[in-house]
């Protein structure tokens, strides 16, 4: 006993005096990183705030009064509303096509017994491990004997068949933790499959869309391979492909390209702030697993 | 109640949306394209079948190898600059503190941003002119550092891969962080009661501990190294004079700049033999490491 509590004492000396001795040291250094990757950001969204002189004469400076006429123009004559349209139309209605595709299979898949399970199970799985690049070629070609090279829809079809794989992964070991009863209950009870899904199973596998649903519109929003080398014409581009644009057309003009930028950014910072712990959880557990 | 969960019908009709879409999409262009790697095709013209002629000509163009070791040298810069970092600052958010969770935030941040907006700002910020790194420089006295660091040759691959670490370092910082959690508390207890100092902990329990977390993250590093597009193609475009050329960037350049939709065929097919090879060796050689451990 006297022992036991002699320990005790000793290393909660040592934890004082080791921590008391490191605290400044790894303040000072998570600051001064903290610093270096805040920053960058910081500063594209102060610089969309001044006038295009100011950021010529001097880089660091705050903005003496807030230009926000730079937003008026990059979303009107640098056409950020029309992208910001399709970013909105091509991402929402993939991770609706997504969702709805996704979780009948994840249903099948996690309940349903059957010889090719196994099979079409790892097909998906493997598809985790394609790299983008090396379908960006087939793909092009695929959509340009289908017609729909300059359609949104060449994006939306596409975004989907990539964000399935994640998807079904998740959504399956989500509604495989369901309890059996649950769904054998309302088989007795007489309900059709098509209830038992739409009624029991997709409302409790919630959790799981949600979270799925938020990481495929992170993807989709960002998305930018694809969409370069699907979509040439200027009405059909989203974000990041009409920011690409900027690079020819307004390079100098850096106060409205970050006004821009910070217009493309926004959705996704909003929805980082709210939504933190399921975003970071969700994109670490994904990329691990795949 | 087995008969339900047998039944065909409602396993076909669950089933074939997804499974079309994903084959239609994803599957059936890969395997098509494997064919396409055999012929000369513009995408106009009837295809030519040319035999090996494509692979051949895409394993002994310099240009392609170049590119490939620049795939190589983000790798490396990937493992040895994003990883120990990660780690590093998974050690320090790893004991609760105050801010812990504000720092990871902002660590992970860059991560949230879409890749086309970190490489527009990135270039403006290492911009010559109006850049910040130039004006810092200046303002600090070392105006005689300042470069156009994406526009010498010399340079541009290290600045680009100096933004990549900027970009992902927050992904493997928290990777590496659910596996430090992972490891009971115990186990760091009674080691400190033998004597274990610092140093002897991290490497002799963090580190074997959580080597399956370190594993996974070289994987992953290589197979995001091998498959780098978009940073760099809004940065540099591969410039200047190919000094940032990345395969991907080069299979681009051959099928949608020149119209070679059978050779840009041939690239992507060897761009997916070389990252699973890459991929795969690695996971072998750590396992083994693993085991001497």
């Amino acid at each position: 006993m006297k022992k036991q509590t002699n320990i005790e004492f000793l290393r909660s000396m040592s934890f004082t005096i080791g921590t008391r001795a490191k605290k400044p040291v790894k303040y000072l250094f998570l600051i001064m990183f903290g610093f270096i990757t805040f920053f960058p950001v910081f500063w594209m969204f102060y610089t969309s705030l001044k006038s295009n002189q100011e950021v010529m004469m001097n880089t660091f400076s705050l903005p003496t009064r807030l230009h926000f006429e730079n937003y008026i123009k990059a979303w009107k004559t640098a056409k950020i509303d029309v992208y910001f349209l399709n970013s909105v139309i091509v991402s929402v209605a993939a991770v609706i096509l997504t969702t709805l595709v996704a979780a009948p299979a994840a249903f099948i898949l996690s309940k349903f017994k059957f010889g090719m399970r196994g099979f079409i199970y790892s097909i998906f799985i493997v598809g985790m491990l394609i790299p983008m690049q090396t379908v960006l070629v087939p793909l092009f070609l695929q959509m340009k004997i289908l017609g729909l090279l300059d359609k949104l829809l060449s994006m939306i079809l596409s975004y989907t068949a990539f964000c399935l794989p994640m998807s079904i992964f998740i959504l399956e070991s989500f509604i495989r933790s369901l309890p059996d009863s649950i769904i054998e209950a309302a088989v007795l009870d007489g309900a059709s499959m098509k209830r038992i899904f739409a009624q029991i199973v997709f409302p409790l596998s919630s959790p799981a869309i949600a979270t799925v649903s938020i990481l495929n519109f992170l993807t989709n929003w960002k998305e930018f391979s694809l969409a370069l080398i699907f979509i040439s014409k200027d009405s059909k581009k989203t974000l990041p492909l009409g920011l690409y644009n900027f690079i020819g057309a307004y390079s100098t003009d850096y106060s409205q390209l970050m006004a821009a930028m910070v217009i493309a950014s926004l959705p996704l910072m909003i929805i980082y702030l709210i939504l933190q712990d399921q975003i970071i959880n969700g994109m670490t557990d994904g990329a691990v697993k795949s | 109640m087995d008969l339900i969960f047998k039944n065909k019908k409602y396993i076909f009709l669950g089933l074939f949306p997804a499974l079309s879409l994903f084959i239609f999409f994803v599957v059936y262009p890969i395997i098509r394209s494997f064919f396409y790697g055999f012929y000369d095709w513009n995408g106009l013209s009837r295809p030519i079948y040319v035999g090996l002629a494509n692979f051949k000509a895409v394993l002994s163009d310099k240009v392609f190898w170049h590119a490939f070791r620049n795939n190589i040298f983000i790798v490396v810069i990937s493992v040895f600059g994003q990883i120990p970092l990660g780690l590093v600052l998974a050690v320090l958010l790893n004991d609760k503190f105050r801010g812990a969770k504000f720092f990871r935030f902002i660590f992970f941040m860059p991560m949230i941003l879409s890749t086309v907006v970190v490489g527009l700002l990135w270039s403006t910020i290492l911009n010559s002119q109006v850049g910040i790194v130039n004006n810092l420089l200046k303002n600090i006295g070392l105006g005689s550092l300042a470069h156009d660091w994406l526009g010498e040759s010399g340079l541009a691959l290290y600045s680009v891969g100096f933004v990549i670490i900027w970009q992902f370092f927050g992904l493997y910082m928290i990777i590496l962080m659910a596996a430090l959690q992972n490891i009971p508390k115990e186990v760091f207890e009674s080691a400190e009661l033998d004597g274990a100092g610092g140093l002897t902990k991290l490497f002799h329990i963090t580190l074997p501990m959580i080597w399956s977390s370190i594993m996974a993250s070289v994987v992953l590093c290589i197979a995001g190294g091998m498959k780098t597009f978009d940073l760099v193609f809004t940065m540099t475009q591969g410039g200047p004079a190919h000094s940032t050329d990345l395969m991907a960037i080069y299979m681009y350049n051959k099928t949608f700049e020149t119209y070679k939709y059978g050779y840009g065929s041939a690239v992507s097919l060897v761009i997916f033999v070389l990252s699973f090879t890459l991929i795969i060796g690695s996971r072998a050689l750590m396992s083994r490491k693993s085991a001497d451990l």
